[in-house]
Formats: C-alpha cells, structure tokens, sequence
C-alpha cells in the first residue's frame, strides 16, 4: 500500500457570494504520494485552485470559507492547526507556486532578497549561507549568472525566468510537497517544456511530491505520475496516467480527450463537450455531469453517484459503473 | 523545527526604529515626571524625524544606489522641480544656519522703526517735538537692516529667517506624522478588509468631518498656544487624505499575487504588511507627503495670521499679520513674507510633481 503523505478528505470549500452560496469544493477526497506528481485537471471554474489554495488555507474569507473535511499531512491536520504552526508549513513543509509570474514577485525587492527572505524566516540561517543557498536555488532552476542576477528586480527577468524565481523561492526551504497552480499557463510553448524539464529533475533529485494544476491534457501526459479529474467542484476520475489516457472510464474524462487535437485526423473543426458548465450555486441532484453527459441515464439525475473502485488504482464517480 | 518570532517580523530596521520610538518615549517620561527639562519639547520631535529620515530615507537610498540615480535622472528630467528642490535646500539651510547670523528677531527698537529694504526710499511724517510740527523725513534702507523693519523696529531679515524655521518644522513634522498614521491606517484597512477596513474607514470618515479648527481652538485654549500642539493637532487630524489614497492603492496590491504567494510561503500578516504592501505603497507616500507640506505650511500660517499661532516664536503668519495693519505706511513688512509663502508652496509643489512623475511608471519623460 503506498503512503500518503497528505490526505485530503471530504474537504468542502464554499463561497458565500451576494447570489448564493457557490460549491466551489464539494466532498473532494484525494491523497498525495510521496515522490510523485498528481495532476488535477479539469476546466476552468471547476474547483482546481479553491482545492489547492484550501489545503494551505489561503482561501479568502469572507467570502470563501472551508466549511468541513480534513487535510491530513503527516499527523497535523491542516485545517484545524494552529495560525502559527500553519505559516511554518507554508513554505517549509509545503509550498506553492502561482500561475502569472508577472505578479508574483514583489516588484520592489531583488530577486535574491525574496528568495532569501524564505531561507530566513524558515531555517534561520545566518547571512552568508543564506546568500550561498540562495545562489544555489538559483543556478538549480537554471538561471544563468546568477550570482550578479540576484541583485536584479523582478521586471529586469523574462516570464519564464521570473517563473523560475518563483520556483527558487518555492523550493528554498526544501518543502515535500510543491503545490503549482498551472504554472505553465501564462508561459509559451518553448518556456514551458523548459519548466516542465525543471519539475521532472527535481521529482527526480529530491523525491519532492508535486500536485500540478492545470487544465492542459498535453502537460499532464508528459508530466503526471497519477491524475485527478474534477468537473463541477467534485471528483470525476482518478487514476495512473495510462489508466486516464488509455482506459478513461467517466464519460467526461472521455470528453476531454476527444477534446485533443488529433494530428493524424484531417478535421476543420475542434472537437468539444456540448454544453455549459454547470453553475456552482445551485447544482444539479444527482451526478452534477449529468445535464451534459451524452449516457446520462434516470439515475443520474436522482442520485450523485459514489466512487467506484475500477481497478487497482482507478476510482471513478459514475453510475455507469456502480 | 523551525520557529517564527513575532521578533523578527520587518527587519533589523523596525526593530531600530521601534528601540528609538521607546528610548524617545522613555525620555519623555522621564521629563515629565522626574527631571526638569532634558530637551525642549520640539526636541523630541528633532529626534523623532531624523530616526524616521535616516533609517526610511537616506539608508534605504544609500542601500539602493542604483535606484537611486534612476529616480534621480528622473526627476532631474523635470527642471521646475529641480528648481524647487533647490530652493526648498536653501531654506533648510537658512532655517538651521541662519538664526545663529542674523540679529534677534525679538528686539525691538522704535528709533529705527519701519525702514525700508535696501534700495527704496520712503517719506516719513515725523512729529518734531522742538518745532511741534509734523516734518517729512526721507528714510533710505541701511545694510543694517536689508530687508528693513517693521512698525517696532524689529529686523524683518531676522524675522523672517525663524520664520522659515517655524514653517519647517510645522511643515516637516506635522506632515510627517499625518503619513505614518495614514499610511498605517491605510494598508492595514486594506489588507485586513471586513470589519477592519469598516471600522477603520468610518473612523477615517469621522475624522474628516471633524472641524480642525475647533479641536485647535479648544486645545490652545486648554493648554496654551504653543508649536508643539498646533504641529500635534494637524499631524494627528491631517491623517485622513493620505489614509484613504494609500487603502486605495493597497486595495489593488493586496490582489497581486505577490501578497498570495509570500502567504503560501509562510509570511505572516504582519511581515506581509510591512515588508510587502507598505514599500509598494512608498513613491505614492512620498508623493502625498511631498504635495501636503505646502499645505500644512499654510495652515500653520494661517493660524498665526488670526493670532493663534505660538506667541513666543516668530512665524511668518504672524509677520504678515503684523504687515497687514501697517501696508499703507510699510508695505515690505507684509509682502516679504508673502512672497516666501509663496515661493515655499510652490517649490514643494512642483518637487512633488517632479517626484510623482519620477515614481510613476507609466510617465514616459
């Protein structure tokens, strides 16, 4: 049996907003391996982010509110610790990386003190093996002359490299768990494959999990162990990479994949899922895909569908296989 | 594991400026109750702005070298405030310099009463108790007065020179402490937003509407005229402007992702305050503050026109005040200060436009 070393369970994130109450997170279960990287994918507004920002607790409140469930990381739960205890593991035992790198950075500082401003509040370590990390993160994430960039602003770097920065940062106390909200997002192609190559070295190097978001099929085939597919604020699928790609089970995992452009298919027009997306506020009964799914049948209507185990890896949440 | 001291929270350098503030107060403390008069209490101000000058502005423009010079070329580009840059120079030295050179702005001596400046002549009816008739009189400006006297005879140069100083200092230090409280008042609202924001903001709005004037009237009258209270009483009031433009400003910066990002890297909201939102909020402070010593100038100023100023310091106000009852006879008396009135609103004003523009990213110059 593998170890997770985080556990998110029944986590419900919810959004008090002037016309309702928004299911942003509705009863996701999920865990994290160590060494591995978990890819949760799904559209945009289907609860991605508001389930990775709720395991830090960095949900805006009011009007975001974490109202019930549990985030287990080693025998700490998250959403019950202490304030305190809480910033020692943002950023030490986990950390997180955003999606604009234009905005991350803190545009009056160098890059080397935000870097370095982590390594002092966590580990406490004196000026010059400060700086000697801070170097070192640096040239890890492949930032060339880094010893005079350091002193350099946040607007004298590139996107790409600013994203780099923010990685540097992520990693400058040696967290187990990095979180990326689709780091790769705002970034062009070439850039990307770039920052993809640095995640997989340091899967690799360090033995780091990695929870990646993003809505980008392409990115996750090349760098997910394990993925999660969430639709509506809830889990869709679960399961290997292979069990995902090659054996989709939900009907709307199997959408997004039809979705792909096909190169070898000779088409004018993309393929995509008819309909809308749900609204959160007031979701349908029953299996919240059920008003797009193209087999929905009278029970999806009525009754949410449970999580069926498939295979030994492969969780699926549709009444097609219960 | 690792531990977070509250301690550590904004740098060695708040924690010097907090020693300071506390070693301030102690003092003051100290004075009240146990010693007699250690220092004045505009001293204590002296102390109090050159910590806040030397530890927030001249060390972080020495740290900062190269950004520095950018600013620098920047604001150079704009030549009327290099111009006011220069004269506003000019005054502080002349205000810290000038009352140790010039003659005693309190003496009065009506032999030589109501002399023009050097260069102009006037006519004088003096009554001649000899002949007992009036006799008119041809008073030339003498190098010994070069901006002439007023109706007491007093040396207007010398005058006007502790009146720079008061001005200063009124400007200076009221503003001074205006932009602290606002600053704090305005991003720590922002930040925490709800309820803090709520309550925070509506004290603002009542703060506002508050009339200064009465505040300063009932204050004078409970404790006496004095400097020290009229620069409290605008510091303390003059808050609200600069608290609702800096909230402003914080409000958008507390949505970039920077402030999310160093709270996912396990920043607290005091570090996040201090060393995140309040230096991105800085140039607009600076420019706030720049444009608002021309007014608190003013006041001050004003106040000493109708007579409420301090008694015991010599402020332009009071020149031109005492200028206004004698323009018919010696006009110099009150054009001299009006025109340094003038010449110091403009000179802050435009630096202030020439650091705005120099701060502002989006200013092609």
């Amino acid at each position: 049996m593998h170890h997770n070393i985080l556990e998110i369970k029944q986590l419900k994130t919810y959004f008090f907003t002037r016309s309702g109450v928004v299911k942003a997170v509705d009863s996701v279960n999920f865990g994290i391996r160590r060494g591995e990287s978990l890819c949760l994918v799904g559209e945009s507004g289907c609860g991605k982010t508001a389930t990775a920002l709720s395991i830090l607790r960095l949900i805006d409140s009011p009007p975001g509110k974490i109202i019930d469930g549990e985030i287990r990381y080693h025998d700490e739960d998250l959403l019950r610790c202490s304030g305190k205890r809480l910033r020692q593991i943002r950023g030490h035992g986990i950390a997180m990386i955003f999606q604009d790198p234009q905005s991350s950075l803190n545009p009056v500082f160098t890059v080397g003190d935000q870097i370095a401003e982590q390594i002092r509040m966590h580990l406490k370590l004196k000026r010059r093996p400060t700086m000697e990390r801070t170097l070192h993160l640096m040239e890890q994430v492949g930032i060339p002359r880094a010893r005079e960039r350091m002193k350099d602003y946040p607007h004298q770097f590139s996107g790409g490299m600013r994203q780099r920065i923010m990685i540097a940062a992520a990693l400058s106390c040696g967290p187990e768990i990095l979180i990326a909200d689709e780091p790769t997002t705002a970034l062009d192609t070439t850039i990307k494959e770039q920052i993809l190559d640095i995640f997989r070295d340091l899967k690799q190097q360090r033995e780091m999990s990695i929870l990646f978001i993003t809505h980008d099929l392409g990115t996750v085939a090349g760098i997910a162990d394990r993925i999660v597919v969430m639709y509506g604020g809830r889990i869709a699928e679960v399961g290997t990479v292979y069990d995902i790609f090659d054996q989709p089970k939900h009907p709307y995992t199997h959408g997004l994949i039809d979705c792909l452009p096909d190169i070898s298919a000779r088409s004018d027009r993309l393929t995509s899922i008819p309909g809308m997306i749900p609204s959160l506020i007031d979701p349908p009964d029953g299996c919240i895909f059920s008003p797009r799914c193209p087999r929905s049948m009278m029970v999806c209507r009525q009754k949410r569908p449970k999580e069926v185990i498939v295979s030994k890896e492969h969780l699926v949440a549709c009444h097609l296989y219960s | 594991m690792m531990r977070q001291t509250s301690r550590k929270v904004g740098g060695k350098r708040n924690l010097i400026f907090i020693g300071t503030l506390l070693v301030l107060g102690l003092i003051v403390l100290l004075d009240i109750y146990l010693v007699d008069r250690i220092l004045e209490p505009m001293g204590y101000f002296y102390l109090f702005f050159v910590a806040v000058a030397v530890l927030y502005g001249v060390y972080p423009l020495h740290a900062n070298r190269r950004l520095t010079r950018y600013y620098w070329e920047r604001t150079k580009r704009h030549r009327l405030s290099v111009l006011g840059l220069a004269f506003i120079i000019l005054l502080v030295a002349v205000a810290l310099i000038g009352p140790l050179l010039t003659q005693d702005p309190t003496r009065v001596n009506f032999d030589e009463k109501n002399v023009p400046p050097v260069g102009f002549t006037i006519q004088q009816s003096v009554y001649d108790l000899d002949t007992d008739k009036f006799l008119v009189r041809e008073i030339p400006g003498t190098y010994q007065h070069p901006l002439g006297t007023d109706d007491k005879g007093r040396d207007l140069l010398a005058m006007l020179v502790s009146g720079a100083r008061v001005s200063l200092q009124v400007g200076l230090l009221a503003t001074l402490i205006a932009i602290l409280i606002g600053t704090i008042m305005g991003v720590v609202s922002a930040y925490f937003g709800g309820w803090v924001d709520q309550v925070l903001m509506r004290f603002t709005d009542i703060m506002m509407t508050f009339p200064f004037f009465i505040l300063l009237v009932f204050i004078i009258f409970i404790f006496g005229p004095s400097l020290v209270f009229i620069i409290l009483v605008i510091g303390l009031t003059g808050w609200t402007g600069a608290a609702r433009l800096v909230r402003s400003e914080a409000l958008s910066l507390r949505t970039r992702e920077f402030v999310m990002a160093s709270r996912s890297l396990g920043a607290s909201d005091a570090r996040i305050v201090f060393r995140h939102l309040i230096p991105n909020v800085l140039s607009s402070v600076i420019v706030i503050a720049t444009l608002s010593i021309p007014g608190v100038i003013l006041a001050e100023a004003a106040l000493s026109f109708i007579g409420l100023g301090d008694p015991t310091v010599t402020s332009w106000g009071m020149i031109l005040n005492a200028g206004q009852r004698s323009l018919d006879t010696a006009w110099w008396v009150a054009v001299e200060p009006g025109i340094l009135l003038f010449l110091t609103v403009l000179a802050f004003n435009f630096l202030g436009d020439g650091i705005r523009d120099a701060f502002d990213p989006r200013s092609q110059l």
